[in-house]
């Protein structure tokens, strides 16, 4: 499955994030186990929390990024 | 307002330490450069504040060492402009890298540090916001860290002022090159490191943390953004108004007013320059009067509410917010920031868009603000005019406003070609802001504004004085009377609006004070000066920003949207009221 088609509160591990330059400078990378905190509207991002941090990812981009859900 | 020093890169003055003060973005380098400086440059609680770099000098104990403040960086890729000012910076050479870590982020900041080692400098490390970090439950072994990087590591709480002296003392010790780790893979050596050195406690989830995630899940995002949006249209119209006629006006209207005028008339006999002086456009009465008592109220207290918004951590989840809707007009959402910085003045704003990425967005914010945002002073002008005869007028103008914003939104991102780049933002702690810096932040917005306002403006008011008590005003509105009259329905004597508004844009509004308007044409005279030239330092901003063609055509079309809309206003608010 694809990022943005996460759930509120389940998390998830990244295997498939593209080659992004900025996604991999904030540490957005295969491996990384984050949840889903919300989804905006209209198109707008989804956010995602990894650790204590609180990232906002287009939608275009969480589309691109497939994850596995864990418990 | 230009806030932000730009000087050929490598000035290096002989003989002095040049110490590169680097790091992530918002991870507090701008308020460590003030702590050890004793400068002032523009901070705030999100990425992208520094959009060149700023430099001044440390003194301890008789010796001085240059500090720069370089922009926030992720790598040193050289894949966006603060990135390459940051490569060439270090290509130029140093004495020093003092590499500033955000203590709630230390995984993701290491990069830039394994990054930094790559060059033989010596250099130390900074752990900040150690106070954000304990309140999330997160203890970092500073010592463990240092032996980690083989290099000092200093803790500080910037805003706080708390490590910052023995971190300037340690500036002019002797630091020696040290070989860089090696690293087969960073992300696993980041890893590595911050969980050996840091240590993390459950907490209990505190208010801020909770209003965080409020702020940006739409159900209660959503109402909490029309509160703050309500609160701050309260504090400034509602506060503004009481500043003025509980403090300002009584003071110049019963004190300064009457002693000036009996001053003049007591020295200069009966003449066209005593009129200039204290007459209807007095420049002794009106240089106070204007900016002091009837704008400063207003501009004050949004920059009170702007300014606690921006250090907070606020306005970029309001980006992300407001993403769904941006993406409409061709923007990623955190270009809400320049968009509300444009509400406090268009030149900070339009170099604030530096930091947005592609030249594509920058156009079309910078055009947007151009055209419909009026600059706080301006805002202040049209509550003292419209407020005080209806708020509908004043909301009004404000959705006229609001709907030219959307439509050229979507006709520009339909004319320009290319895309939006997709946004990716990391949002920073949502913080109290500290009194103190958020003070000395509004002191010194306020001096900007007084020493930018107050010479335009004397000059603005000692041209409309001359104009009119030499009769020339006259003869100039004649000549202008089939817009002014024909058009616009204004009187002829609004003319001195359309000079003035050339000067500055709360310029624009003020003559209409001394008119009596109708309430159609209050809005009238107020779409038009909305709408109509962008002031002098915004031109010279867009020209040296974007080159002559785009400067004059974004002017030529904010000139001509003037009367076109003004008319078609006009016209319609005749026809219904």
């Amino acid at each position: 499955m694809h990022l943005y088609a996460g759930k509120k509160h389940q998390k998830y591990i990244l295997n498939d994030c593209p080659n992004d330059s900025l996604l991999n400078a904030i540490g957005v990378r295969n491996g990384l186990e984050v949840s889903v905190v919300t989804k905006q509207p209209i198109g707008g991002p989804i956010i995602i929390r990894v650790k204590k941090r609180e990232i906002a990812i287009d939608k275009s981009l969480a589309c691109l990024i497939t994850a596995k859900a864990v418990n | 307002m230009d806030c932000h020093q730009t000087k050929p890169l490598g000035n290096r003055p002989e003989g002095i330490k040049r110490i590169l003060l680097m790091g992530n973005p918002n991870v507090g380098k701008s308020v460590i450069f003030n702590r050890l400086t004793g400068l002032d440059v523009v901070t705030a609680n999100y990425t992208g504040t520094t959009v060149t770099y700023h430099e001044g000098l440390v003194r301890f104990q008789g010796n001085q060492a240059l500090l720069i403040d370089v922009p926030g960086i992720y790598g040193l890729n050289a894949q966006s402009k603060a990135e390459e000012v940051a490569v060439e910076m270090l290509n130029s050479g140093a004495d020093l890298i003092v590499c500033v870590l955000d203590a709630t982020h230390l995984e993701r900041n290491l990069h830039l540090a394994f990054d930094l080692q790559t060059y033989d400098i010596p250099t130390l490390y900074v752990l900040n916001l150690s106070d954000v970090a304990k309140r999330k439950g997160i203890t970092i072994d500073v010592h463990l860290l240092s032996k980690y990087l083989n290099a000092p590591v200093f803790e500080t709480v910037a805003v706080k002022n708390i490590g910052i002296d023995i971190l300037k003392e340690s500036l002019f010790k002797p630091h020696p090159v040290k070989p860089a780790l090696k690293i087969l893979d960073r992300h696993e050596k980041s890893q590595e490191i911050t969980e050996n050195v840091t240590q993390e406690h459950d907490v209990e989830i505190g208010f801020l943390e909770r209003l965080s995630e409020w702020c940006i899940k739409p159900r209660t995002g959503i109402p909490i953004l029309i509160i703050v949006l309500l609160a701050a249209l309260g504090i400034i119209v509602g506060g503004g108004k009481g500043l003025r006629a509980l403090i300002l006006l009584p003071l110049v209207n019963n004190y300064y007013i009457p002693f000036m005028t009996n001053l003049i008339e007591g020295i200069i006999p009966e003449s066209v320059f005593r009129n200039v002086l204290v007459g209807e456009f007095g420049v002794l009465i009106k240089v106070i009067e204007w900016p002091f008592a009837l704008i400063l109220p207003y501009v004050f207290l949004f920059y009170v509410v702007f300014s606690f918004l921006e250090d907070s951590g606020y306005l970029p989840r309001l980006g992300v917010l407001m993403d769904g809707i941006f993406r409409k007009i061709g923007l990623p959402g955190n270009n809400i920031i320049p968009f509300i910085l444009g509400y406090g003045c268009a030149v900070p704003a339009i170099l604030g868009t530096r930091a947005s990425g592609s030249r594509r967005e920058r156009i079309i914010v910078v055009s947007l603000i151009s055209i419909a945002v009026p600059c706080t002073a301006q805002t202040g002008a049209f509550i003292t005019l419209l407020g005080d005869r209806s708020i509908f007028a004043l909301a009004f103008v404000y959705f006229i406003s609001f709907l030219t914003i959307l439509l050229a939104g979507l006709l520009l991102n339909r004319l320009l070609k290319g895309k939006s780049r997709p946004l990716i933002l990391e949002l920073p702690n949502l913080l109290m802001p500290d009194f103190k810096t958020l003070s000395k932040k509004i002191w010194i917005k306020m001096k900007h504004f007084i020493y930018e306002a107050q010479v335009p403006m004397f000059l603005g008011i000692l041209l409309a004085a001359f104009l009119v008590e030499t009769g020339m005003m006259n003869t100039i509105g004649t000549f202008l009377e089939p817009l002014v009259v024909g058009w616009l329905d204004l009187p002829k004597e609004a003319s001195l609006s359309l000079i003035l508004g050339v000067v500055r844009r709360e310029l624009a509004v003020m003559p209409l004070l001394e008119m009596n308007l109708t309430t159609v044409q209050l809005i009238t005279g107020s779409v038009v000066a909305l709408f109509y030239l962008p002031c002098i330092s915004v031109f010279v901003i867009l020209v040296k920003e974007f080159k002559v063609k785009i400067a004059l055509l974004i002017a030529l079309s904010t000139f001509v949207l003037a009367f076109a809309m003004g008319g078609i206003v006009q016209i319609l608010l005749n026809l219904v009221m």
